[in-house]
């Protein structure tokens, strides 16, 4: 029955205490409680409400019935129907939210089995790992999070998708300090993310991500850039940014292409240290994939950048393209097509990750990544939100926002 | 005959369905008459006529239909209930195959009384004879003008179509109903809204069980008044009565409200099978408590005699059981069926009712704990207003009911390992 | 299916307008009619004329007993197993079958002549112990009747 107004509910009679943990009972009768070897565990509400309202041992003296304990919803989720509480949360998120249909629950009763629709469109759906957060209990779970760690291992870490400009609300989790991994094959896995989840935000997101949040690990995890380069040979990084200094303070008609990856804090160091010397382009840092849903009604934008509404807040407008007669062209993030440079203009390049590109530059300079920083990202509808930083610089990599400053001046000289 | 009968108040031939015959017993004319009153008289006159819906719950059906305000130019439905599948119940396939007639002239009354212009029979897809009675009866009445195009004589039309399920207990539920008739699975639904405000693709939806429709035509025809002089003053009118189990002459008796209950099974009923004795008796549809042949001695068939005695008539399906029947095997289909049929919606219905099935399939495998009745209890407690729909109630009502009458017969299975009657269902010469 | 159509649009005349999704249900049975079961291309072109998700139909598909995806053998004996068929002798009736035809139920003779299932109430307690034969109920069913039933439909009677 649906509240209504003047409604008088009472949560704690008697008869509700009863009825409460008859159904907890009812819930854990053919539940496999294999808790030990469950992703969802520690953040379970099965766990929590029978702690809360059962807390007692089955009175059951029939055996569990069984169902399917592996079964592969898509190539992204597993489905343990033996967990499964048949809530029926994710069939009705396929069917109103994410509107593929592209899950149902076949048969009746307690062998009521959820299922993928055979025409595939949950593995298109690209809002499906969603499910996996609603789910009450350990029954769907995400292949690439399969049995990593335990939950309490991780902490999560206030972040803004950069996967397109709706720049959801997102948890990024990683492992917490205490439960850093010791063996050395293992020890990689520190500094990446384990997971990412979404941030309830009205404004923004809602209660959603879409997949692409969810794969942010591998996209953040790319190998990274290690050091400066001078057209392609290792340089030491205090040398590098003299010698961009230089190249800046030589140059009469420098331009900087400009990332929107670049947090508002980046965009304002920029703008202050270099904003009145540089003509300005703006870049698209990311264009939509082969088989990625471009734009849709619920959440993705056709702008697969997080900040480009910041880049033309603080910067105001940008060019497009490379003026023909420029002579240094600074570029500031990836996805830039160094064809357009003049073929005599000298090149400074800012990037986070191993790229054939970066050996091609005149100065190529190591930059961190959002998750070593924190920031802003304005939205396309004008809605700012800040991420948190999760990780320490590495070692030979700049902020961005610390090296604008060190790019004024003259000369070679310090 | 056990008292006056208003719809089974014709001899049956081969011919007593088509609508010549029903057109020759004066059938139609009771549409041309309600033709001429106005809409909400005729919901005034079906609810001063008390009559109580036939489908189980004994809802009256003058309240339902007031509830549906019916406003020009808005969408409202009608669905007669035939899905029939409450065990022991087989009445409404008698209107089905017999009076198919009655109910298409009671529902062209009935949405003109709610400003229905779109109806629905929702009949279960097992019943082929019935179905293609009805079916049969809808399209004679299509080619005769009286449905698909305006009542010769108004402005009034309506369609009608027979919808078969395909075979499950809970779209006999008028929401489940509604569900499957959207073309989906038959999940019941919570209520608010009530079905008459948000029903079939959430428009204001009328539904009545058959034989509580096939009433209005004879409610119209003599007016509230002359139904009430039948039956009783707090059950007017009749019930039919489908008879099953260990009874000499099974089979639908129309029963006017008030007739003695011993009577009926001694005398209009043939007394018992093989003259066996009367254990007890399911009163209407498994779903409602049995009582004792000392219980009933001195009830008579009407709400206001058998519900204080804790049970009711419900769909009218009485099933007559012997002595010497194994209550614990006899429970043991019923737990069947109920797990059979729980669509799996609600946790305790969905559980409980595989749960409760497994022990007592334990109990009869003779590896029954003293505990399990006590579970079996608590099972049915568990399910009692903590579902959608009525089914989980109904299971935990049926069970208690054998329980609390017959828990000797649990205990003595449990302790030596098998039945105190044999393990016997059926009753022999 | 496809040949079904103009059946399909005949019977959309007499349901309002916008029941698209009502008619899966009965589209279904007439499929099932047509062919014996509901065959994956039925479940394809079904989803198109309705324009209605896959899921649903498989939905449907899976819920009711009556409908299946695969074929049966060429009788369909379903033998009521509830209370009041129970209690007029429908054990026997169904023990008695098995015996005689040599699979369990919800199996299909080797020869594909004949499946069995139990079924619950038909609502036909009156005249329990029932039996259907396809569409077709048999009544009163007695052990001698059931055999020369079968008898008659081994012999090639086929439908009742
Ligand atoms: C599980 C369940 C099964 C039901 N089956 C039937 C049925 O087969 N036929 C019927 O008329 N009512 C059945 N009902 C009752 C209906 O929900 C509904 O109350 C009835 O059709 C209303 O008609 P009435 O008011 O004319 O009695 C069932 C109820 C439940 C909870
Ligand atoms: S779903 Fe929850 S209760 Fe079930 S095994 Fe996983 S952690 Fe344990
Ligand atoms: S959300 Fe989880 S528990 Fe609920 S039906 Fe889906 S798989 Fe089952
Ligand atoms: S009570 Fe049972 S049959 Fe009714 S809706 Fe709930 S699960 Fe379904
Ligand atoms: S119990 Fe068999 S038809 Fe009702």
């Amino acid at each position: 029955m649906p509240a209504a107004d003047g409604m008088v509910v009472f949560t704690a009679s008697d008869k509700v205490k009863a009825r409460r943990k008859a159904t907890m009972e009812f819930i854990t009768l053919n539940h496999p409680v294999d808790c030990g070897i469950c992703d969802k565990a520690g953040e379970c509400t099965l766990q929590d409400y029978h702690f809360e309202y059962n807390g007692g041992a089955s009175v059951s003296r029939d055996a569990k019935t069984h169902a399917t304990k592996h079964f592969d919803l898509s190539d992204r989720i597993v489905l343990d129907n033996e967990r499964c509480i048949q809530c029926t949360r994710c069939v009705r998120f396929t069917r109103e939210i994410s509107k593929s249909n592209g899950l149902g629950m076949l048969d009746r009763g307690d062998h009521s089995i959820v299922r993928p629709s055979a025409d595939g469109s949950f593995a298109k759906d690209a809002y499906s790992d969603n499910v996996i957060d609603l789910c009450p209990v350990g029954a769907l779970l995400a292949k690439d999070f399969l049995h990593k760690a335990r939950v309490w291992y991780l902490k999560a870490t206030p972040s803004v998708c950069p996967g397109c400009e709706r720049g959801c609300g997102v948890n990024l989790w990683h492992r917490k300090d205490e439960w850093m991994l010791r063996s050395p094959r293992q020890a990689a896995r520190n500094d990446g993310l384990d997971r990412v989840t979404p941030i309830e935000n009205p404004a923004v997101n809602g209660p959603w991500v879409c997949n692409k949040a969810r794969d942010l690990p591998k996209l953040l995890g790319r190998v990274r850039a290690a050091g400066a380069l001078f057209k392609g040979a290792p340089a030491p990084l205090e040398a590098a940014v003299l010698e961009a200094r230089a190249l800046i303070a030589e140059a009469k008609r420098p331009v900087a292409v400009v990332s929107s990856w670049a947090s508002n804090e980046e965009l304002a160091a920029f703008k202050a240290a270099l904003g009145g010397r540089l003509a300005l382009v703006a870049k698209r840092d990311h264009e939509p994939q082969p088989g990625e849903v471009v734009q849709d009604d619920l959440l993705i934008r056709a702008d697969k950048n997080p900040n480009a509404a910041g880049v033309r807040a603080v910067l105001g407008e940008c060019g497009t393209e490379v003026p023909k007669d420029a002579d240094l062209v600074l570029v500031w993030g990836e996805g830039f097509d160094f064809r357009a440079v003049p073929a005599s203009a000298k090149i400074v390049f800012l990037n986070a990750f191993l790229a054939p590109e970066n050996g091609h530059a005149d100065v190529f300079l190591p930059v961190s990544i959002q998750t070593e920083r924190s920031g802003h990202y304005t939205n396309f509808a004008g809605v700012t939100s800040r991420f948190e930083r999760c990780f320490a610089l590495p070692p030979g990599v700049l902020h961005a926002e610390d090296l604008f400053g060190s790019l004024v001046g003259n000369g070679r000289g310090a | 005959m056990p008292g006056r009968q208003l719809i089974m108040d014709f001899e049956v031939t081969p011919t007593s369905h088509t609508l010549a015959d029903y057109k020759a017993r004066g059938g139609y004319e009771t549409l041309v008459k309600a033709l001429g009153m106005a809409p909400a008289d005729i919901t005034k006159e079906v609810t001063a006529s008390g009559l109580l819906g036939h489908g189980g719950a004994a809802f009256p059906v003058g309240r339902k239909w007031g509830v549906m305000k019916p406003n020009p130019g808005e969408i409202h439905y009608l669905c007669a209930n035939a899905d029939e599948g409450e065990p022991g119940t087989f009445k409404d396939r008698w209107i089905l195959e017999h009076a198919p007639h009655l109910l298409v002239e009671s529902m062209l009354i009935t949405s003109y009384a709610l400003g229905v212009r779109h109806a629905f029979v929702y009949i279960r897809g097992e019943f082929d004879l019935p179905c293609r009675r009805i079916q049969g009866a809808v399209d004679e009445a299509y080619a005769a003008g009286l449905l698909g195009k305006p009542v010769p004589g108004s402005d009034f039309t309506l369609d009608i179509v027979v919808y078969r399920g395909a075979g499950s207990y809970v779209c006999g539920e008028a929401s489940g109903l509604i569900t499957s008739i959207e073309g989906r699975k038959p999940y019941p639904r919570n209520r608010p809204p009530r079905l008459t405000v948000k029903g079939l693709f959430q428009k204001p939806t009328v539904i009545n069980n058959v034989e509580s429709l096939a009433n209005i035509t004879g409610i119209i025809r003599m007016g509230a008044e002359e139904f009430r002089k039948v039956g009783t003053a707090k059950s007017p009118g009749t019930q039919l009565i489908s008879i099953s189990g260990h009874i000499a002459k099974p089979g639908v008796y129309e029963v006017e409200y008030g007739y003695s209950w011993a009577k009926f099974l001694d005398e209009d009923c043939g007394g018992m099978l093989h003259g066996a004795k009367m254990k007890c008796v399911v009163p209407g549809g498994i779903s409602t408590k049995v009582l004792t042949r000392p219980e009933i001695e001195n009830l008579t068939l009407s709400h206001e005699s058998v519900n204080p005695a804790g049970s009711g008539l419900g769909s009218g399906g009485m099933i007559v059981i012997a002595e010497g029947t194994c209550m614990v095997r006899l429970l043991q289909v019923l737990l069947r069926f109920y797990h059979h049929e729980s669509c799996g919606q609600c946790t305790p219905c969905r559980e409980g009712m595989g749960w409760m099935h497994r022990i007592i399939d334990r109990i009869v495998a003779g590896e029954g704990l003293p505990e399990d009745i006590e579970r079996l209890y608590a099972i049915s407690h568990a399910n009692d207003g903590t579902t959608i729909c009525g089914m989980g109630d109904a299971a935990g009502f049926a069970t208690v009911g054998i329980l609390n009458k017959f828990r000797d017969e649990f205990e003595y299975w449990i302790a030596n390992k098998r039945s105190k009657m044999d393990g016997r269902l059926e009753c022999r010469a | 299916m496809r040949h079904l159509i103009p059946e399909f649009e005949r019977m959309k005349e007499r349901f309002p307008e916008g029941f698209d999704s009502s008619l899966v249900l009965p589209c279904l049975h007439r499929i099932q009619a047509d062919r014996g079961y509901v065959a994956e291309e039925d479940i394809v072109g079904l989803c198109e004329y309705l324009s209605v998700p896959r899921i649903q139909v498989e939905e449907v598909l899976s819920y009711y007993t009556m409908l299946r995806r695969e074929g049966i053998g060429k009788t369909h004996l379903q033998v009521c197993r509830n209370i009041a068929c129970s209690m007029r002798g429908a054990e026997g009736v169904i023990e008695h079958a098995c015996k005689r035809l040599g699979v369990k139920p919800g199996e299909t003779t080797a020869d594909g002549k004949f499946t069995l299932s139990t079924v619950e109430c038909l609502g036909s307690c009156g005249t329990a112990p029932v039996l259907m034969v396809n569409d077709a109920y048999h009544e009163n069913m007695t052990l001698e009747k059931l055999d020369a039933l079968i008898a008659d439909l081994s012999a090639g009677g086929g439908n009742s």
